[in-house]
């Protein structure tokens, strides 16, 4: 599987992150890093928690990180969960959590056969 | 209205009751004051009479004392058993009489008989008392009167002398003028004009034995009487009868009465050596006058003092009143907007739901359609086609509702940055190109006096309005119609550093109506819908560019009228953006300029001088026609044509196939229009057109539209240069610190910004962050780059400490923030903390660069600036 191939599997911008990375090499590098992020860990543990301001924290960065490596799926739902988190729990978070959840499933399955298709 | 008469009544009452209080108060005062100023002269009155008459008495006392001592000196000197013999004892006596100043001399006879020794013949006036009191051997004095009238006063002095006719006398008798006693008593009122005081001296009977003053009645008690006929004779009476009680009393009697129509003081003491009474009157006349013209000089200060604090109470009543009456006539029309404010809402929500559900309904429906023809592509695209023009709709018309709710809860803010007024302008021209294309519109961008192309401005807000304005003026005109915006500047009010930019934009459409005209800035209000239904909208359009222009500083105006078009006037007072100014020079070319507008000619003229480029301009194809032939004539063709597509008469392209057809193919001619120069490129070039330069011609576009006509490379024109070489920054090797704690972030962070040769730091959070840089020596860090969401410390706290702390580089060191949040107030609160700048992720290296790039030189010229201070 190829970069491209795997970005078109996540609904990310390739084009995009290539253009501002300017190096398949390194948005290889990069996204496949992605897989070892905390972020998400830290995203789930703190709504299970409750603990609303560390969850908004851990959107915000994962959103930083898509818009970063051009994640466009991911990006979006994360972005609207930081959204609705940003002034504590709201009534949307719930969903888009669980939206996120999948995007981020979408988004991480294509990264690891393209890890595995490297090794 | 019942609540609104009650404070009044309230006032007025309370009012009333203070006036009267404030009289009762000062009358009394007055009153008081009055009656106590005639007790305390009673008071003064009684004890001056008092001291006075003791006086008088006294004086009296002694001087009788003094002259009846002298006459018993002399009997003492020539005692009746003396060896003189009688005559030289009469002549002695004599002698000795006269020169003790008495003017008479007797013997007085045990049965009252007088023997003058010399002066005029004496009749005692009363002689019975005097008699008895000498036979006692006492010494007595009294009244007598000569045969003439003239009055004396007796003295008598027990003394056993020999009469004529063998009869012993009892006494001897000496007599003073009466004058002399008068005098002694001050009794002569005439001598003593200036004394207040006058007296009498009486008898038990009443009657006189001195009197003065204007008494003439031979008894005290009928002059009394008299004084009262008529007015008070009971008083008289008396007073008569408690004087003549204190007399028999032998006891001092005061009082006061009326007499003459003045109050006086009468004191009575008994005389010694006689039975007379003493009768000392002070009229109050005078006294009376001075204390009461005190008195009513008090009056008049009190009253004066009453009137002035009930003018000031009068005063501050009908202040509060009218501040009441104000706040009332107030409150109700806040309650009147308020309602007013509150309908228009209502309704404008019934409207949104319609306007809203109107493109959704759309879009639901289409996305059925499509759904349904999966199969057929044809089909699915035309849905896709409008589904996508519905949900643009639906968009702008939710943008609209957002940005009221921002404007109402006070949360618009603006982001102001460098802004070139000919993007702007060029931007906006190309939105609004399309729009009227389709409505088959006049177009026309003119712009002049432009002093400064690069100011501060928040560029999307200010897109916002121009786009508002003219898409009103393109919905509110019928095909056909024309549309025309205007930009010129002039110097502003506020100084060099600003520029007064005025914008302009008219339209020859429908108006509006006076009422509307009014309403026209409210929020939520659109007119009537008989008008323009067709018209879609939130109707907030307008309200929220209001909203911007009067953040921004400036002011919009509106001239319209119904039928005839509509106009508005912004202005703005924009600072003038310090970039250095571009050396824009061409060659000493001559051109022409055609176009219709005159003004706009003569700016251009204007604005190509300044590029170094002599111009003639004139209005029209024909007059360019002749105007080209001649130079060409003349063997001086113009170097460039400008030519104006729409011309009244012959049109642009018209004119260029007759000045090709006329003149050769040598002279460039370029089209300038509002128009795209893609609908009519094709035409254009046929009729030998060359280029085309779009309007508004900012000086800066015609640099650029005619750079390329000049010579044959770019050798003989210098590229302007925005930034001069010593300026340019170089980036490697400066050391930046990076707050971010993401390591995915921070790795691709590192990998794109160290290819610009930067060395970078990374701190975790805000507090490794704040720790590092206070750790690192001053100057060893050239920029921060801060991740504003970070754990323990976000990246707005850290800007405040490092920015708070003492060191020489804390306040300038270049901090820019990064972050996924790209609002205006995100930026906002990142500047406000003390950032320089915000660069939204996903990291742009190029952005970055610049930024770099732009905040190290400005903290250079800023260092330069502080040390060359």
């Amino acid at each position: 599987m190829t970069l491209k191939e795997c970005y078109e599997k996540m609904e990310a911008n390739y084009e995009e992150v290539i253009g501002r990375l300017r190096s398949e090499r390194l948005v290889q590098k990069f996204a496949l890093k992605f897989l070892d992020d905390p972020s998400y860990r830290l995203l789930i543990t703190s709504m299970e928690e409750k603990n609303y301001e560390e969850a908004f924290r851990a959107a915000h960065t994962i959103k930083g990180v898509c818009q970063n490596l051009g994640f466009t799926r991911l990006g979006r739902s994360s972005s609207a969960l930081t959204e609705a988190l940003r002034g504590g729990w709201s009534q949307e978070a719930d969903s888009l959590l669980e939206q996120t959840k999948a995007d981020y499933q979408s988004t991480v399955t294509p990264l690891q056969a393209l890890r595995d298709s490297q090794q | 209205m019942k609540k609104t008469s009650n404070p009044t009544r309230f006032l007025t009452l309370s009012l009333i009751a203070v006036v009267v209080l404030c009289i009762v108060i000062f009358g009394f005062l007055a009153f008081y004051m009055d009656n106590h100023n005639k007790e305390t002269i009673n008071e003064v009155g009684a004890i001056y009479m008092k001291g006075m008459s003791e006086r008088i008495t006294m004086h009296f006392d002694t001087t009788i004392d003094y002259n009846l001592s002298q006459l018993q000196g002399i009997v003492e000197a020539y005692p009746a058993d003396s060896l003189l013999p009688q005559e030289k004892l009469r002549e002695q006596l004599i002698y000795d009489a006269k020169a003790r100043g008495f003017v008479y001399l007797a013997f007085y006879s045990q049965e009252g008989e007088l023997e003058p020794l010399f002066g005029p013949d004496l009749q005692l006036s009363d002689p019975e008392p005097f008699l008895d009191a000498l036979n006692r051997e006492e010494n007595r004095i009294a009244v007598a009167s000569t045969a003439s009238g003239n009055r004396m006063m007796a003295l008598g002095v027990s003394a056993e002398y020999d009469m004529t006719g063998d009869r012993t006398c009892t006494a001897l008798v000496a007599a003073l003028p009466i004058e002399y006693i008068q005098k002694i008593l001050s009794l002569d009122s005439t001598e003593h004009e200036n004394s207040l005081v006058y007296c009498h001296v009486i008898r038990r009977d009443g009657s006189f034995v001195i009197r003065s003053g204007d008494a003439f009645r031979e008894s005290y008690f009928e002059r009394i009487r008299a004084l009262f006929e008529g007015v008070n004779e009971i008083e008289a009476e008396q007073h008569v009868a408690d004087l003549e009680r204190a007399m028999n009393a032998g006891e001092n009697y005061t009082n006061i009465l009326n007499m003459d129509g003045e109050r006086r003081h009468l004191y009575c003491t008994p005389l010694p050596y006689s039975n007379w009474y003493l009768v000392t009157v002070l009229p109050f006349g005078k006294l009376d006058l001075i204390v009461n013209q005190l008195s009513s000089q008090w009056i008049g200060m009190v009253l004066g003092g009453c009137a002035i604090v009930l003018c000031a109470l009068l005063l501050v009543f009908a202040k509060y009143f009218a501040i009441t009456r104000q706040q009332i006539t107030d409150l109700k029309v806040m309650k009147a907007e308020a309602e007013q404010a509150s309908k228009a809402k209502s309704e404008f929500l019934s409207n949104m739901s319609h306007d809203i559900r109107t493109p959704m309904n759309a879009i639901v429906g289409m996305t059925a359609i499509a759904t349904a023809n999966l199969q057929n592509p044809q089909q699915v695209q035309n849905c896709l086609r409008k589904i996508s023009l519905s949900s643009k709709h639906l968009l702008g018309l939710i943008n609209d509702v957002l940005d009221m709710s921002k404007i109402e809860s006070g949360k618009l803010t603006l982001s102001m940055d460098l802004l070139s007024l000919r993007e702007v302008m060029d931007s906006i021209v190309n939105i609004v190109q399309p729009q009227v294309r389709a409505k088959n519109q006049q177009f026309d961008v003119a712009v002049h006096n432009i002093l400064a192309e690069n100011v501060l401005c928040d560029g999307v807000r200010l897109n916002q309005v121009l786009i508002n304005l003219l898409s009103n003026a393109v919905k509110f005109t019928p095909d056909g119609g024309s549309i025309h915006i205007a930009l010129y500047q002039e110097p502003a009010p506020q100084g060099d550093d600003y520029i007064r930019s005025h914008i302009i934009v008219k339209d020859n459409g429908i108006g509006m109506a006076p009422e509307f005209q009014k309403k026209i800035f409210e929020s939520f209000v659109r007119e009537d819908r008989t008008r323009v239904q067709k018209t879609e909208g939130t109707g907030l359009g307008m309200a929220i560019t209001k909203y911007i222009i009067d953040m921004m500083g400036g002011t919009i105006q509106l001239k319209s009228a119904v039928g005839e078009g509509t106009e508005f006037h912004v202005i703005l007072d924009l600072e003038k953006a310090d970039t250095p100014e571009l050396e824009m020079i061409l060659p000493n070319w001559r051109m022409l300029v055609v176009d219709d507008d005159e003004i706009l000619c003569q700016s251009t003229a204007a604005s190509l001088k300044e590029i170094g480029i002599n111009a003639d301009w004139t209005l029209d194809g024909e007059s360019a026609i002749r105007m080209v032939e001649r130079q060409h004539q003349m063997r001086d063709d113009y170097h460039i044509i400008l030519l104006d597509w729409k011309l009244p008469g012959m049109d642009g392209i018209q004119t260029a196939r007759e000045l090709r057809r006329r003149c050769g193919e040598d002279v460039p001619i370029l089209l300038i229009s509002a128009y795209d120069w893609g609908e009519i490129e094709t035409q254009a070039r046929e009729a030998g057109i060359s280029g085309f330069i779009s309007k508004p011609l900012f000086k800066s576009t015609l640099f650029y539209g005619l750079r390329q006509f000049a010579g044959n490379g770019s050798d003989s024109v210098p590229t302007p240069e925005a930034v001069p070489p010593q300026e340019q920054v170089d980036l490697s090797g400066r050391h930046v610190l990076l707050a971010e704690d993401n390591d995915l972030n921070w790795e691709i962070a590192e990998e794109l910004l160290a290819q610009l040769g930067l060395v970078l730091d990374r701190a975790e959070n805000g507090q490794i962050c704040t720790d590092m840089f206070l750790h690192s020596t001053v100057g060893y860090y050239d920029a921060i780059l801060m991740d504003v969401r970070m754990p323990v410390m976000t990246g707005i706290q850290a800007t405040e400490a490092i920015r708070a702390l003492s060191r020489p580089d804390a306040k300038e060191i270049p901090i820019i923030a990064m972050t996924a949040d790209a609002f205006a107030e995100d930026v906002q609160r990142c500047l406000d903390c003390g950032m320089n700048a915000h660069v939204a992720k996903p990291i742009d290296v190029d952005m970055v660069a610049r930024l770099l790039e732009k905040c190290i030189r400005a903290r250079g010229k800023a260092g330069e600036a502080a040390y060359s201070g």
